[in-house]
């Protein structure tokens, strides 16, 4: 069985999901009743994989907010994630992808340590990040993407901004050794690891966003921050390629522009329906098709039994283990969402 | 849930501590002192458990024991008379549920809510107690879990005929339990454990108690969460 830790986008998003399912105890209430609310399993999912291997899995909410991170309610948000993570291993899930800021909540403060929660010691090879996958998705975002909108890789500037993140550096190793790209620009507010990262790459500019965004043809967005970001269309590069692959998403609507192509990045979609509610939920396009690419990992791992954690540690994602991920993923029938040409 | 470490540095001989941990420290005794009776009093309610129940209850008199041990060791005399007047709405719905025979509402008040915040309180305790302290509760909240074991093996065997009891003795009781909480925030607050933590990991309890009694999802989080905003 695997399982998917996820959250909400805002209180009032969550406020307005408990209304719709029909919870007024919970619709009514403000951050604090979120601060105190405990998990939930809120969906039972099936997966049927091209081969015809069917799964099963379950949805657990973490009762998380990004206000929590906004608000310094930091205890709370940790408690969140490590009560989330010790209720899907209570109910013997085998593999659970940590969505949204769920992994990045697990690294930033380092949950590592916490793994002793109640009665319950956690096995932290039963979750992954499911970064692996949405770092291989969004590579193959990029090759695919560009040529739908008219970008020749082999004379474009790419900037990754988040460069240094977990998903940012898989994607600077596969653009650096897998892509022929004419330029790559690294974008991320540490120093010391951008010179790292760089010096590992052995190429790479190290520039600003200011500076970076309107020499790029492609913008590569894997920052995530409890607020998004605002960026205008005169600050990019006309036309160009964006790829939002960080969380929350937003540039879709923040970017109105009709040379600027926004891709909603790290999504998959799945050749067969999924009998599941919560992506309605979460506002995906097609509900019963597409999802973030880090649960599509969980169920992966779950089709082929690798019951591991597959995507573990900050920066340790390798070309190899993308291109591992990669083959499963197209196997049982997931594919990156790219623009619909129609 | 437990964190590794203390985050803050807290001084367990000062006034102000020794102050909050007179009444925290008399309530886990009243609450182990009247566990025991209440077990005690079930085990005649239930005569085929009476045998388990008595072993039940002598482990709540090891353990008010301990937590008299535990006020000692800090020079403190705990305020008996507030434990009482904090237990006492809670111990009159169960002393009113035993004399009417109302076995379900008498262990969803003791087994399960009861011994939910304990483990609870206990769990987020643990963490930032003196060391002495700290020894004795880590034994206690190992001994909670078999108690709280008790009234779920015993509900959910009949959880048909007291589904719509337990609903309302939820009703009845889990807002009292909101106004506890509220009634010792600041003493908690002194020896370092936060409300919402306490609130958190009680209903993850609770809810998981509930779960395994039989209750689905949606009733739990409705049952859950019932009276706490207007507490």
């Amino acid at each position: 069985m695997f399982g998917l830790i996820g959250h909400l986008t805002n209180l009032e998003h969550a406020q307005a999901v408990a209304h719709q399912l029909g919870y007024p105890e919970y619709a009514d209430q403000g951050l604090e009743f979120w601060c105190m609310a405990p998990p939930q399993i809120v969906d039972d999912i099936t997966v049927t994989s091209i081969t015809g291997k069917t799964i099963y899995g379950k949805y657990v909410e973490s009762c998380f907010l990004p206000e929590m991170l906004a608000h310094q309610r930091v205890k709370a948000a940790t408690r969140k994630i490590i009560n989330a993570m010790a209720h899907a291993q209570k109910h013997n899930i085998d593999i659970t992808a940590l969505g949204g800021f769920s992994s990045i909540i697990f690294e930033n403060f380092d949950l590592e340590k916490m793994s002793h929660v109640r009665n319950i010691e956690l096995d932290f090879r039963r979750f992954t990040t499911g970064n692996t996958h949405t770092a291989y998705i969004i590579c193959q975002q990029i090759e695919q993407a560009a040529p739908q909108v008219g970008i020749d890789l082999k004379n474009a500037t790419v900037a990754v901004c988040g460069a240094t993140g977990d998903i940012g550096s898989a994607v600077c190793r596969w653009l650096n050794t897998q892509l022929d790209v004419h330029d790559l620009l690294l974008v991320a507010r540490n120093r010391d690891r951008l010179e790292e990262l760089q010096a590992e790459l052995g190429r790479g500019k190290i520039l600003e966003l200011m500076e970076a965004l309107p020499l790029a043809d492609i913008v590569v967005w894997v920052a995530s921050m409890p607020k998004g970001v605002d960026l205008a269309p005169e600050q990019l590069k006309i036309p160009s390629l964006m790829i939002d692959g960080g969380y929350p998403k937003n540039m879709g609507s923040k970017i109105q522009h009709p040379d600027i192509h926004v891709l909603n990045g790290g999504i998959v979609e799945h050749a067969l329906d999924i009998d599941w509610k919560i992506m309605e939920i979460v506002n995906m396009n097609v509900p019963s098709r597409q999802m973030f690419a880090c649960f599509a990992e969980a169920m992966i791992l779950e089709f082929e039994g690798w019951h591991t954690n597959f995507s573990w540690g900050r920066n340790q994602i390798t070309v190899e283990k993308m291109k591992q991920i990669g083959v499963v993923s197209r196997k049982h029938g997931f594919q990156p969402l790219l623009f619909n040409m129609n | 849930m437990t964190t590794a470490t203390a985050t803050t540095v807290l001084d367990y001989t000062s006034d102000s501590y020794k102050d909050a941990y007179s009444r925290i420290n008399a309530i886990v005794i009243e609450g182990e002192r009247e566990a025991h009776d209440n077990y005690l009093q079930l085990g005649e309610l239930l005569p085929q458990h009476t045998d388990e129940l008595v072993r039940l209850a002598k482990m709540e008199a090891r353990h008010k024991k301990g937590f008299e041990a535990c006020g000692r060791n800090l020079s403190v005399t705990p305020n008996m008379e507030f434990a009482q007047a904090f237990f006492a709405q809670l111990h009159g719905n169960f002393q009113a549920a035993a004399a009417e025979g109302k076995i379900a509402t008498c262990l969803l008040i003791q087994a399960l809510i009861i011994e939910c915040f304990a483990i609870a309180a206990y769990n987020i305790y643990i963490p930032m107690a003196d060391p002495f302290a700290r020894k004795i509760t880590e034994g206690v909240v190992k001994d909670e879990y078999t108690h709280l074991n008790f009234g779920e093996v015993w509900l959910k065997a009949n959880f048909a005929t007291v589904k719509a009891e337990l609903e309302q003795a939820n009703r009845d009781n889990l807002p009292i339990v909101w106004k506890m909480l509220n009634a010792v925030e600041a003493d908690a607050k002194v020896l370092g454990m936060e409300k919402d933590a306490l609130v958190e990991d009680f209903m993850i309890q609770y809810s998981g108690a509930l779960e395994n009694i039989g209750f689905t999802t949606r009733e739990i989080m409705k049952m859950s969460v019932y009276g706490l905003t207007t507490a």
